[in-house]
Formats: structure tokens, C-alpha cells, sequence
């Protein structure tokens, strides 16, 4: 038998596994990570994943060895993406006949639910935090109606309850990172904090760190603080940056390549995002995978003490947890990571074992452990 | 009627402290407790504190020092966060010996140096000597709460937080600076950084002065400014409104905390409710609340004050503005004042402060709030005036105006008109907000003034407004309101009415987060509704009732000025107008003045606009002239 023909086989004994996200990539962000490393990583199914066709998406398609389905138009209308979504899902599942739907976001849950009704797929529905506190009846729904909810942090956990939800299985399974081969440090001209984050959300702590700056420039005055990240409030924070006078200790690179952020990684002294829970009933960092990511090139982290960030950063041991509204907090974690080479060399190299313990194969593992249990408890 | 308020002094040229000495004996009023100078006579440095105790009210000596008696402050205001500074602070090391924010200063100097004031949240100015480094720091707090007065001369320095104590050591400062008067005359307030004398400056708000003994050389430098650049987008509305809600209770939980009693100034408009509403629910205590009124005029906001109380359950109290207080406070008020200003809600500020201090030593206002949450019409409406000259060509511009002109008698064609017209938009903003006087000054101005160039006020202000950076009109504005009319009316107006009779008034709205949150807000979201859209979202329903379209009626505590002038304050105009040395010394033109006074008086026209400040100015320059002649 040719390789191809046991492939081929091998795919006939596999269950079926139907992904339905509105996040992949080749667009940016952190869900889009997560479900093409899960997607990846599962290889006990049979996986098609369906999600938006967008800039891109041809090329990344035919270069990937996933099965990827796209859906276009209707990225105009509010709600429209996702309406096209949902129906494209259920014919999909017509012919794909999955034994499972991964719906990797709330809003592709009404899919996950009809497929269920019609063709008895089991459902399982992957939590990450902001969408529970934008559209906490549609989170509702998605829990209760899945057979198993996965919360990527005890934190994204708690926000499902907060809902009134009561999933019938439930579970917490940790974001993964990608471990690099070379994490070696580069030379920095100067010390440098790093942040990666799109200036989008308030709730990342652009406005923390400039404040922070100020302050801790008295003790570091040759630091730099480089945000790599774009996004609508990018002009504010700069802004806010010529205000407290440290404009000048600051790059902004906004969007760059994989390649040139991992460079800056490596150049980095720390990573620093003290991410903060939003006020009201918004949701804030579900889990911040870009912690794991700085542990992987053995950088010791800056966060805040709440939400996602409690999961992804184990306090004095990868990195340090402060209450992310004080400036002074921030400015003084900085400072032991910027001067105590000990400290960050310390942190660092647990933060490295960490993100080997949570390279995305293993925890793409732990995932489809849980599916394939779901399947068995049929 | 007038106690005195806490002060600071201090000089580089004054070994023994004389001169601080004599600077804080005229600051009396502003610190009546307490007095202190440090002298470091090697150095010929000394710095002095007037003290009016609200913290730490046994234990709050000034000026103190570090451990080791190398750093020394002299502190005027409130640090809000001083009791989280300090146990930061004490987890690094340092040893506290009284219980009060100024000890704070010292050992946030010795952590961070001048990025010290970072991390304070408050009002303030303050200096610390640095004995070891021989180096003296100056600082005023982000939006100008606190004054700060400075003459410069020949490589030495003397400060203080008032002028008068500047001219009081120093007689030769005393001259009047005409472009000042000009100023004055036209804003109605002394624009900063510049003061009412050529020899003295005023440290602006979120600035740093740092002076070494060394080389005798000042550095200057901005610390914070308020962001003037709005994101790209349209945020969630709920989120912002949010976070805004819950910095502005963080704003009055930390302003509750004293030693003494805090109440609210209420006014009945929607700032002082939401301040009043906010505090009745972090008091441990029944709130007590205050309120102004008059017995003449069609403005009185007690009534709406007064249900807002009610339905809060605070223990409110009215004071009436009588006819007759007017003559008596009026005259003194406006000739006591450091520098000329002719806001008139001085007046019933003072005179609610003067009612409130036996009852509480500390009140809350809701100052601020219009300049940074768009609270003024005028930004709107300006913002439209823009659109439409951005929309239509300019030559269409002038005829068409013209034409809704001569269609005549319509408001609404005259308001169209007007928006029509191009003049430049500053010109414009300052109009509205002057009553336009800058046109008066050709016939008002006496021979000192006349031969002045009339351009500079414009220049000067288009010189703080900045650019517009890319930015709407309606940002621009509210940034020159918050560096232009903010500190040098507004907070004027604040700190002498409380602090001339002791008492401390802290706006909540002035609060750094609250601030940079407003700051970095897109503008259409301040504007949108009838404005200030993000504070109206805070305050909890059915506390005030809104007019047509949910829109709330402005109130902040409101003046009958036109009926005081041709009443109370009529003789002292006359007098004014018969000896006032601004007529006598050749500023203004007593005829031309007095024909303005007449229609007023007949009711024929209502003057108040130009009235007030000449009455004003002539009541402050004829005490200023009184100095001179001493």
C-alpha cells in the first residue's frame, strides 16, 4: 500500500471533525492561532475547518495541509459574516457528515446547534473571554447547548457562569505557544521592554505602560519601550506619550512581520502587557498566549494580576503579576526586570520550560483527548 | 470677612529667610494654622509654608525633611493618593514621622527625582530643596489647581503662591504690564503664563522648574498635558461610559478623604449632582450639601439644588446673595484678589465658601467637567461652522452670507450668517466666549493703552491653542479651553474664592485618568446628545429632570450681574468712574466708560459684558496702585 492509499484509509477510521470559526488565518490575531494550531495539531480526525474567505486566504489554503472551506461576501453587513457562516456551516456538515463540530467562537454556536438538531453531531464550543462580555446571552446559548465548553483559562470559566449558563461538560484547557528551535538572545542597543498587542482594546494597558514609563525612566533613563501592534487608539496612546513627555523612550513599530517580532523578542529584556479587567461587564484578556510566547524565548513577562493573565504567568516564577491600575506597581516590576539580571534570567528560563510544557502539539493533544472522550461517552 | 489660606514661599537670594518670612506673613490668609521656613544659608536658599490643616491636623509642620535632613519640602494642596504612596513608600525603606501628604514629597524625591510627580494624584505646587545636590524643584500640579508665582533675576529666583507676596519683598516688580491689561481686558482673566507685572511668571500647569546653585541656570520642562488626540473610532459607548464611571468614583472616593468635614457645592446642573450623588454614597456621614441664591434677577438655581438634595437625603443649605451683601463683598472681594479677574461666579463662590466653612473645612465641586467632557455648546456649533466652510467653496461663502443677512429679522438666519462668515476660528470661539470685546477697545482704551499692538492677544492665543493636529474643531477648543480658561479663570476663580476664607475646594473632575480617558476619546462621542454625553451617561436616573429631547439645562451657579450693577454695585461704579485710577492713570477713557455706564443704569442696554471687568479691574488696580504708593 502507497503512502497516499494509507492515508486515505487511515482518514475512512477517523471521526469526522467540522471547525467552525470566524477567526483563521491568514488574518491576524490571537483566536486565528488557536484554532489553525489546534486544527494542526488534532490529527486523531478527519478535520474540514469553514471560515471566511478574506485577503490571502487562497494562498495560506493551498499551502497548508488542512482542509479549509471558505465562505465569502457578506463581510459588509453587521452580522451578515456571520449569518452566511451559520448557513454555510449546515450545508457543509450535509456532506461532510461530521461526528463532531468544534465551534471555535460563540457567534458560529447557532451553526454548531443546528447541526447538532439535524444530523446528531456532538458539539463542543471553545470559550476565549472578550466575546462572552460583548454578547453575554449568545455565550449563554453556546454553552448550554454544547456538549462540552472549553474555557481557555479558569478566568474565561468564571465568565461563562457569570452568564447563568450551566455547560453539561466543561473544561479549562491552557492556550498553547509555538516553541522556536533558536530562542538565543540578540544584542539590544538599548534595554528594551517589549509589547506585542493591538492598540485596539483599553483593556491591554498601552495607558499603564506610558504612565509606568514615566516613572521608571528615573532608574532606567536609556530604556525603551518598543510596541510592536496597530490598531484605532494607537493615535491616543501617542498622544498620551508626548503628554507625560517619554515620546522619545518609545518606538511604535505597528504591524510587523512574524519574523521581525520574533527578532524583537529575541532583543528584548521582558515583555510587558498589564492587561486589565474592564470595567462594567466587559471581558478582558482571556488568556494572553503572547506570555507563553515571550517564555519561549526564555523572556521573563510583565502582567497584570487578573483575568487570562493568572493562568498564562505563574507569579515570581515566569514573570510578575501586579495590579495593573498602578503605574508605580508596573514601573517598579519593570525596573527588578530591567536591573536584576539574576531575576530576569530566572524568570525567563522558567518561562522557556513552560512553553515547552505548553507547545501547541501537546495541548492540541489535551483537546482532542477531550473530544475523542466526548465521542466514546455517546 | 477675608481669613487667610496654605502658601508657599521661597527665595535663592535670602540666607537667613528674611524675605520668605515677610512672603509668608502676607499668605496668612491662605494658611492660617501653621508657619514655617527652612534657610540653608550656604546656599542662600530658603523655602516657607503657610499651613491650613486638613490632614494630619496636629502633625503637619512645614517645611519637613527626609531621614537624614538633606531634602526639604514646602508643599500647597492635596496629594489624593498619598496614603497608598506612603505604604509603597514604606516597603522601600523609608520611615514616616507625621501622618500628612507633605512628608510623601520628600521620599518620592529621593525614589524617582523630579519623575516624582508621576505618581502623584492631586493639586498642587510645591518646591524641595535638595541640600546634597544643592538643587531646588519646583512643580505645579496637571491642570493648575494650585497657583505658583515666579521671579527670575540674574541667575536667582523668588517664588511664591501668590503675587502679592512677590511685590510685597520686592516693591520694584510693581508695575503694570500694559499687554497684560490688554489681555485682561479682552478674556476678562490674566492669560499665563504671564501675570499682571512685566517681572513675574507663573510656572504653568504640569510643569517642572529645576535651578542648581551650582551654575544659578533654570530648566523648565512640561510634564504632563492634557491629550488632545481622540482615537480613530467610534468605541462601544457602554465601555467607555464604563470606565469612566468607574475612574470618576475612584476621583471622589480619594477627594472624600480628610480629617475634617467635606460637603458638595450643588448647584443643581448635572457636575455638581453627579459629584453630590457620588459622595452621599462613599460618606460615611449624612452629606451636607450648599447652595447659593439671590433676591434679585430672573437666575436662581436653589430650587433644582434643593430637589436634588432631597431626593440625595443630604442636610442642605441655602444662602441668599442679598442686595445688600453685594455692595459690602463685592468691592472688597474683587480688590482683594492677586490678580484682576472678572468672572462673576466669584462672587457667589466666595460667598457660598464663606457660608460653608464653619460646617466644612473641605467641599467638592464639578470644575473641569465642561472643558473635558465637551460640555459647551460652543464646540458643537463650531464644529458645524467648520463643516460648512470645509463643504462649500469660499468665494460662495461671503455672499451667502451676506444674502441670509439681508433676508433679516430671523434668528436662525443671523445664527447662519454668523456661521458663514469667515473668520478665522479662533477669532470666532473667542468671541463667543468674550461677548466680543476685543472690538470695544478702540473706544474704551485711555492713552496708556492706546498705542498697544492689538494683535498680540490673538497671537498669544493662537500660540497656546497649538495646531489643530489633523483633529476636529471641536477637540481644539476643548484643549484651549483646558490650557487657556481652565487654569487662568476657571481655577483662579476656585482657589482665591475658597481659599480666602479657608476653606478647600477639590474638583473631582480633575482627575489625571478621568482626564486622559476623556483625552483619548473620538470628539463625536462627547458631543453627541446635547454634549457631555459621557457625564450625563454617569448620573443615575430621575436625580434631575432633563427639558425637551433629554437634554439638561446648564446651571453653574449663575449671576444677576446686569441687576447688581445698576443696584448694589451702582455707587461703587460711580465712584469708580469719578477716582478709579485706571481712568485717573490713563488705561481707560472715563468718558467713553461712563456713557457705557449710563445705558446700563437706564436699562436701556445691558452692559454687564464690559461693565464688570472695567469695574473690576479699576477696584483691584486702585489697591495695587495703593501698594505702589505705600
Amino acid at each position: 500500500m502507497d503512502s497516499s492509499a494509507a492515508e486515505s484509509g487511515r482518514a475512512a477510521t477517523r471521526p469526522r471533525l467540522l471547525i467552525l470559526t470566524p477567526d483563521f488565518p491568514p488574518a491576524p490575531g490571537g483566536i486565528q492561532v488557536v484554532v489553525e494550531r489546534l486544527a494542526a495539531g488534532m490529527d486523531g480526525f478527519e478535520t474540514l475547518v469553514l471560515a471566511p474567505d478574506g485577503p490571502g486566504a487562497g494562498a495560506f489554503d493551498a499551502a497548508t495541509d488542512l482542509r479549509v472551506q471558505r465562505v465569502g461576501g457578506g463581510a459588509r453587513l453587521r452580522g451578515g459574516r456571520s449569518a452566511l457562516l451559520n448557513a454555510a456551516a449546515l450545508r457543509a456538515a450535509a456532506s461532510f457528515r461530521p461526528a463532531l463540530t468544534l465551534s471555535a467562537h460563540i457567534v458560529t454556536s447557532p451553526g454548531a446547534a443546528a447541526i447538532r438538531a439535524a444530523l446528531g453531531a456532538r458539539t463542543a464550543q471553545y470559550f476565549h473571554a472578550e466575546e462572552i462580555g460583548a454578547r453575554p446571552r449568545l455565550a449563554a446559548f453556546a454553552a448550554s447547548r454544547a456538549d462540552l465548553s472549553i474555557a481557555v483559562s479558569a478566568y474565561t470559566a468564571q465568565l461563562i457562569a457569570a452568564t447563568g449558563a450551566q455547560p453539561r461538560r466543561a473544561r479549562v484547557i491552557a492556550n498553547g505557544a509555538d516553541v522556536p528551535a533558536d530562542a538565543s538572545a540578540l544584542p539590544a542597543e538599548r534595554p528594551t521592554i517589549l509589547t506585542i498587542a493591538r492598540i485596539e482594546e483599553r483593556y491591554k494597558g498601552h495607558d499603564t505602560m506610558v504612565r509606568a514609563l514615566a516613572l521608571m525612566l528615573a532608574k532606567v533613563p536609556d530604556a525603551q519601550w518598543v510596541v510592536i501592534g496597530e490598531g484605532s487608539l494607537r493615535p491616543a496612546i501617542e498622544a498620551l506619550a508626548r503628554g507625560y513627555g517619554v515620546d522619545r523612550s518609545i518606538r511604535f513599530l505597528g504591524a510587523v512581520s512574524d519574523r521581525e517580532r520574533d527578532a524583537w523578542l529575541r532583543r528584548a529584556r521582558l515583555l510587558a502587557m498589564p492587561s486589565r479587567l474592564p470595567a462594567g461587564p466587559f471581558a478582558g484578556e482571556g488568556f494572553g498566549i503572547v506570555y507563553l510566547e515571550a517564555g519561549a524565548y526564555a523572556k521573563p513577562v510583565l502582567a497584570g494580576n487578573v483575568g487570562g493573565a493568572l493562568d498564562a504567568v505563574i507569579d515570581g516564577e515566569t514573570g510578575l503579576l501586579v495590579d495593573p491600575l498602578d503605574a508605580l506597581a508596573v514601573a517598579d516590576a519593570i525596573t527588578a526586570l530591567l536591573r536584576d539580571d539574576a531575576l530576569a534570567a530566572r524568570l525567563g528560563a522558567a518561562g522557556r520550560k513552560r512553553a515547552e510544557q505548553q507547545a501547541w502539539p501537546l495541548v492540541a493533544a489535551r483537546v482532542q483527548r477531550e473530544l475523542l472522550e466526548l465521542l466514546e461517552a455517546r | 470677612m477675608f481669613a487667610r489660606m496654605c502658601g508657599i514661599a521661597g527665595s535663592t537670594e535670602d540666607p537667613d529667610g528674611r524675605l520668605v518670612r515677610a512672603m509668608c506673613a502676607t499668605l496668612r490668609h491662605r494658611g492660617p494654622d501653621d508657619e514655617g521656613v527652612h534657610c540653608d544659608p550656604p546656599a542662600g536658599v530658603s523655602i516657607g509654608a503657610r499651613r491650613l490643616s486638613v490632614m494630619d491636623l496636629d502633625g503637619g509642620h512645614q517645611p519637613l525633611c527626609n531621614e537624614d535632613g538633606s531634602i526639604w519640602a514646602a508643599f500647597n494642596g492635596e496629594i489624593y493618593n498619598h496614603r497608598k504612596l506612603r505604604e509603597d513608600l514604606r516597603r522601600r525603606g523609608h520611615s514616616f514621622t507625621t501622618a500628612g501628604d507633605t512628608e510623601v514629597l520628600v521620599h518620592l524625591y529621593e525614589e524617582f527625582g523630579e519623575a516624582m510627580v508621576h505618581a502623584l494624584e492631586g493639586m498642587f505646587s510645591f518646591a524641595i530643596w535638595d541640600q546634597r545636590e544643592r538643587r531646588l524643584l519646583l512643580a505645579r500640579d496637571r491642570f493648575g489647581e494650585k497657583p505658583l508665582f515666579v521671579h527670575e533675576h540674574g541667575g536667582e529666583l523668588l517664588f511664591a503662591s501668590e503675587l502679592t507676596s512677590l511685590l510685597e519683598v520686592k516693591p520694584s516688580l510693581r508695575e503694570l504690564d500694559p499687554y497684560a491689561i490688554d489681555a485682561f481686558f479682552v478674556f476678562a482673566y490674566v492669560p499665563g503664563p504671564g501675570t499682571i507685572v512685566p517681572g513675574v511668571r507663573q510656572l504653568p500647569p504640569g510643569q517642572l522648574l529645576s535651578w542648581r546653585r551650582q551654575d544659578r541656570r533654570c530648566e523648565q520642562r512640561s510634564w504632563w498635558s492634557p491629550p488632545q488626540r481622540g482615537s480613530r473610532r467610534r468605541e462601544s459607548f457602554a465601555a467607555v461610559a464604563a470606565e469612566a464611571s468607574e475612574l470618576f468614583e475612584q476621583a471622589v472616593a480619594t477627594r472624600m478623604v480628610a480629617d475634617v468635614p467635606v460637603g458638595v457645592f450643588l448647584s443643581g446642573g448635572v457636575d455638581s449632582t453627579l459629584v453630590a450623588s457620588a459622595a452621599a454614597r462613599t460618606s460615611s456621614q449624612r452629606l451636607q450639601t450648599f447652595t447659593v441664591g439671590y433676591d434679585v434677577g430672573g437666575v436662581n438655581e436653589t430650587e433644582r439644588a434643593r430637589s436634588v438634595a432631597a431626593k440625595l437625603g443630604s442636610e442642605h443649605h441655602e444662602v441668599t446673595l442679598t442686595q445688600a451683601d453685594v455692595a459690602g463683598r463685592v468691592p472688597a472681594l474683587l480688590a482683594s484678589l492677586d490678580q484682576p479677574l472678572a468672572d462673576r461666579a466669584t462672587v457667589p463662590l466666595h460667598a457660598l465658601s464663606e457660608f460653608a466653612r464653619p460646617r466644612v473645612t473641605v467641599a467638592l465641586g464639578g470644575e473641569g467637567a465642561d472643558e473635558l467632557f465637551g460640555g459647551y455648546p460652543r464646540y458643537r456649533r463650531l464644529e458645524q461652522a467648520r463643516r460648512v466652510h470645509a463643504a462649500l467653496p469660499t468665494v460662495a461663502l461671503r455672499p451667502l452670507a451676506g444674502a441670509l443677512r439681508a433676508s433679516g429679522g430671523l434668528a436662525a438666519a443671523s445664527r447662519a450668517s454668523r456661521r458663514l462668515a469667515p473668520t478665522p476660528m479662533i477669532e470666532r470661539n473667542l468671541d463667543w466666549v468674550t461677548a466680543a470685546r476685543r472690538h470695544l477697545r478702540d473706544g474704551l482704551y485711555g492713552p496708556r493703552l492706546a498705542e498697544l499692538d492689538r494683535s498680540r492677544v490673538l497671537t498669544d492665543l493662537g500660540l497656546r491653542a497649538g495646531e489643530l493636529d489633523g483633529g476636529t474643531a471641536a477637540r481644539w477648543l476643548m484643549h484651549l479651553d483646558q490650557v487657556h480658561y481652565l487654569p487662568d479663570d476657571v481655577l483662579v476663580k476656585t482657589d482665591r474664592a475658597s481659599m480666602l476664607v479657608s476653606l478647600e475646594l477639590r474638583s473631582v473632575f480633575l482627575h489625571a485618568g478621568l482626564a486622559e480617558l476623556a483625552g483619548s476619546l473620538d470628539t463625536s462621542m462627547h458631543l453627541s446628545g446635547a454634549g457631555k454625553a459621557l457625564v450625563h451617561s454617569m448620573l443615575p436616573a430621575g436625580l434631575i429632570s432633563s427639558s425637551r429631547g433629554g437634554r439638561y439645562r446648564k446651571t453653574a451657579f449663575r449671576v444677576p450681574a446686569a441687576e447688581w450693577l445698576r443696584g448694589p454695585l451702582a455707587a461703587t461704579l460711580g465712584e469708580q468712574l469719578e477716582q478709579g485710577s485706571i481712568y485717573s492713570e490713563g488705561y481707560f477713557d472715563r468718558g467713553a466708560v461712563a456713557q457705557l455706564a449710563r445705558e446700563h443704569a437706564s436699562g436701556a442696554s445691558d452692559h454687564s459684558d464690559r461693565l464688570w471687568p472695567l469695574l473690576a479691574f479699576g477696584l483691584w488696580a486702585d489697591r495695587f496702585h495703593g501698594l505702589e504708593r505705600r
